[in-house]
C-alpha cells in the first residue's frame, strides 16, 4: 500500500437490486486518494456520483470491490469518515451549536470541551452570532456552514461532500468555495468533493477525476496545477475548462442516448 | 456585516409591528364571529326548549344555574361537590394517559424503527384498535380496581392515537437525517434516544392532543357504569336517573369544557414545542 495513500478504492462495483429491476450505477472503479488532497469527481447528473460518496461513507456496501482507508477495509459508517450532504441534513431540533457537538456529544465528551471545540468551528466557518439558531431560521448558505462545521467538529481523516453548494445561489456559492478553500488550508483535511459543474471543479481541485455516464467508471483524471486563489477569467482556466467541458459533453450526450433508447424499447 | 445585521433587524422589527398590528384586529374579528355563533346556538336552543316545554329538555338559564348551584352544593347521592367530581375524573384521565405514553412512546418507536417489531406488533394493534373502549368496560370492573378500572378504559382511548402517531413519526423522519448521525458515529444503539425520539416529539404531541379529547369521551362512559369515587361521568347519570335534567346538563357543559381546555392546553403547548424545537 502506497505511504500516502489515505483511500484506496479497488475493483468497486455497485449493483442496485430492487424487486422488479436491478441498476447498475458503478463499475470497476479504481481510485486512489492521496492524504491531503482536494480531489473532485465530476460526472453528469445520474452517474453514480453521491453512490461512490455514500461507499466510501460506508452507508452502501459495495456488490464487488474494497474501499480501504489507511490500509483498512472500510465496513460501515464511522467518525473518521465525515460527509456533508446537498441537503444539508441538518438536525432540525438541535440549534446550530448543537449540530456541531452532536458528533462529540455522542462520544461522550465532556459538555464543556465540546462547547470549546464547537466554538473553533463555528469561528471556522463564519458563523459567530448564530450558536443559537435553529436551521430553519438560516439560509442556505449558513446552513451548509452548519453541516460543513458539523462534520469537521469530529475531526475526521476525510470529508465527503456531495454538491454541498448545488442548492444554492451564484453568488453564495462563489463565496463558499473561497471560504471552503480556505477551511481546507486551514485544516489539512482531505476532501472528495463532488459536482457536475465544471467550473466549480477547476476552481477547487488539486485533481479532477472526470466519471462516464452510468455506471460510472473513470474517464479522466486532470491534475490542476494552476495557483489559488485561481482566476476563473483566466486564460488557462478557460483552456482547462474546454478541455474538461469536452469530456464531460461527450458523456452527457451518451447518458442522453441511453435514456432515449430505454424510452423508445 | 454586524452593522447589516442590525440594520435587516429593525427592518424586520418594523415590518412584524406592521403585521401586528392587522393580526390583532383579524384575531378579534375571529374572536367576535366566534362568540356570536355560541350566542345564537344558546338562544336556538332557548327557543326550540320553550317550544318543546318538556322536562328532559331545560332552559339554557335553567341549566346554568345548575352548573352555579353544583359547585357550592353536594349532590344528593355521593355528597361531593363538582369541583370534586372533576377532581376525581381528572385523576382517571392522568393514571389512564400516563400509563398509555409510557407504554405507546417505546413501543411506537420501536414499531415505527424496527420492520421485525412491527411485523410482530401490528396484527395485534389493529386487531385490539377497532373494538370501542367503553366494550372492555365488563371486563375492567371486575378485573381492576378503582381507579384502575376506569383509568383502564381511558388508558385504551389514549393508548393508541398515542402509539400510531408515534409510529407515524418514525417513518415520517428523513432517511438522510438517520445517514447523517451514522456518519457522525451514532451506532445502533443511541440512534433511538439521540436521533429518533427527539425527531418525533412534534408528532407525538399530536397524539397526545387527540388521546386526550378521546380520553374525556371515555371517561363519562367509564364512570356512567358504576363508581364509588364519584366524578363528572357519575354525576350525569346519577342526575338522570332521578329526572334531574338541568343537574345532568350541567354536567355534560362541565365534560365539554374540561374536554375543550385539555385540548386546547394540549394543542398549545404543541404548536409551543415544535416552534421551540425549531420544527413548526
Ligand atoms: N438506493 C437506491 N436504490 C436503487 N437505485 C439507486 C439507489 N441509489 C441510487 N440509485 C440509482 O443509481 C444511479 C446513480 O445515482 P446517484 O445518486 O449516485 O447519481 P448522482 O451522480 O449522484 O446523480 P445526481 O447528479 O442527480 O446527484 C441512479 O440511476 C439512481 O437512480
Ligand atoms: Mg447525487
Amino acid at each position: 500500500m502506497d505511504g500516502n495513500a489515505l483511500i484506496k478504492i479497488e475493483h468497486l462495483t455497485k449493483i442496485f437490486d430492487s424487486d422488479d429491476k436491478s441498476v447498475s450505477a458503478i463499475s470497476n472503479l479504481n481510485l486512489t486518494i492521496e492524504e491531503g488532497e482536494f480531489i473532485t469527481l465530476l460526472g453528469p447528473s445520474g452517474c453514480g456520483k453521491t453512490t461512490i460518496l455514500r461507499l466510501i461513507a460506508g452507508l452502501e456496501i459495495p456488490s464487488e470491490g474494497i474501499i480501504y482507508e489507511r490500509g483498512e477495509k472500510v465496513e460501515g459508517p464511522g467518525p473518521n469518515r465525515g460527509m456533508v450532504f446537498q441537503e444539508f441534513a441538518l438536525f432540525p431540533w438541535r440549534t446550530v451549536i448543537k449540530n456541531i457537538e452532536f458528533g462529540l456529544e455522542i462520544q461522550g465528551m465532556p459538555k464543556e470541551k465540546r462547547r470549546e471545540i464547537a466554538m473553533h468551528y463555528i469561528d471556522l466557518v463564519n458563523l459567530e452570532g448564530f450558536e443559537n439558531a435553529h436551521p430553519n431560521e438560516l439560509s442556505g448558505g449558513m446552513k451548509q456552514r452548519v453541516g460543513i462545521a458539523r462534520a469537521l467538529a469530529n475531526e475526521p481523516d476525510v470529508l465527503l461532500m456531495d454538491e454541498p453548494f448545488g442548492s444554492l445561489d451564484a453568488q453564495t456559492r462563489n463565496i463558499m468555495q473561497r471560504e471552503l478553500l480556505g477551511i481546507w488550508q486551514k485544516t489539512n483535511k482531505t476532501i472528495v468533493f463532488v459536482t457536475h459543474s465544471v467550473d466549480e471543479a477547476l476552481y477547487l481541485s488539486d485533481r479532477v477525476v472526470v466519471l462516464t455516464s452510468r455506471p460510472a467508471t473513470i474517464k479522466k483524471e486532470i491534475s490542476i496545477d494552476l495557483l489559488r486563489p485561481r482566476d476563473r477569467a483566466g486564460k488557462e482556466f478557460a483552456k482547462l475548462r474546454h478541455e474538461i467541458l469536452g469530456e464531460v459533453e461527450e458523456e452527457v450526450t451518451k447518458a442522453i442516448a441511453s435514456e432515449r433508447k430505454k424510452e423508445e424499447s | 456585516m454586524n452593522k447589516k445585521a442590525s440594520k435587516a433587524q429593525k427592518n424586520r422589527t418594523f415590518f412584524l409591528s406592521f403585521f401586528k398590528v392587522k393580526k390583532n384586529r383579524d384575531r378579534l374579528i375571529h374572536l367576535g364571529i366566534s362568540i356570536l355563533a355560541v350566542i345564537i346556538f344558546i338562544l336556538a336552543w332557548d327557543l326550540y326548549a320553550q317550544l318543546q316545554n318538556k322536562p328532559y329538555l331545560p332552559r339554557p338559564h335553567m341549566v346554568f344555574d345548575a352548573l352555579i348551584a353544583s359547585f357550592f352544593n353536594r349532590d344528593p347521592f355521593s355528597q361531593r361537590y363538582m369541583g370534586e367530581h372533576i377532581l376525581a375524573s381528572m385523576v382517571r384521565i392522568l393514571y389512564g394517559f400516563i400509563i398509555a405514553f409510557i407504554l405507546a412512546v417505546p413501543l411506537g418507536l420501536l414499531m415505527g424503527w424496527s420492520k421485525h417489531v412491527h411485523n410482530a406488533g401490528n396484527p395485534i394493534v389493529e386487531l385490539i384498535r377497532p373494538i370501542p373502549p367503553i366494550a372492555w368496560i365488563p371486563f375492567a370492573i371486575v378485573f381492576f380496581d378503582e381507579p384502575f378500572d376506569t383509568a383502564f378504559i381511558v388508558f385504551l382511548g389514549i393508548f393508541f392515537p398515542v402509539l400510531i402517531n408515534t409510529i407515524f413519526g418514525v417513518k415520517r423522519i428523513d432517511p438522510i437525517i438517520i445517514d447523517a448521525a451514522k456518519t457522525l458515529g451514532v451506532t445502533k444503539r443511541n440512534m433511538l434516544q439521540k436521533v429518533i425520539f427527539p425527531a418525533v416529539i412534534p408528532t407525538l404531541m399530536t397524539g397526545i392532543r387527540i388521546g386526550l379529547g378521546i380520553g374525556w369521551m371515555c371517561i363519562v362512559a367509564a364512570e356512567m357504569v358504576g363508581v364509588t369515587g364519584g366524578g363528572v361521568g357519575f354525576y350525569i347519570s346519577a342526575m338522570a336517573d332521578v329526572g334531574r335534567y338541568d343537574d345532568m346538563f350541567a354536567g355534560m357543559i362541565v365534560i365539554g369544557i374540561l374536554g375543550f381546555i385539555t385540548v386546547g392546553g394540549a394543542s398549545y403547548i404543541e404548536r409551543r414545542v415544535s416552534r421551540w424545537m425549531g420544527m413548526r
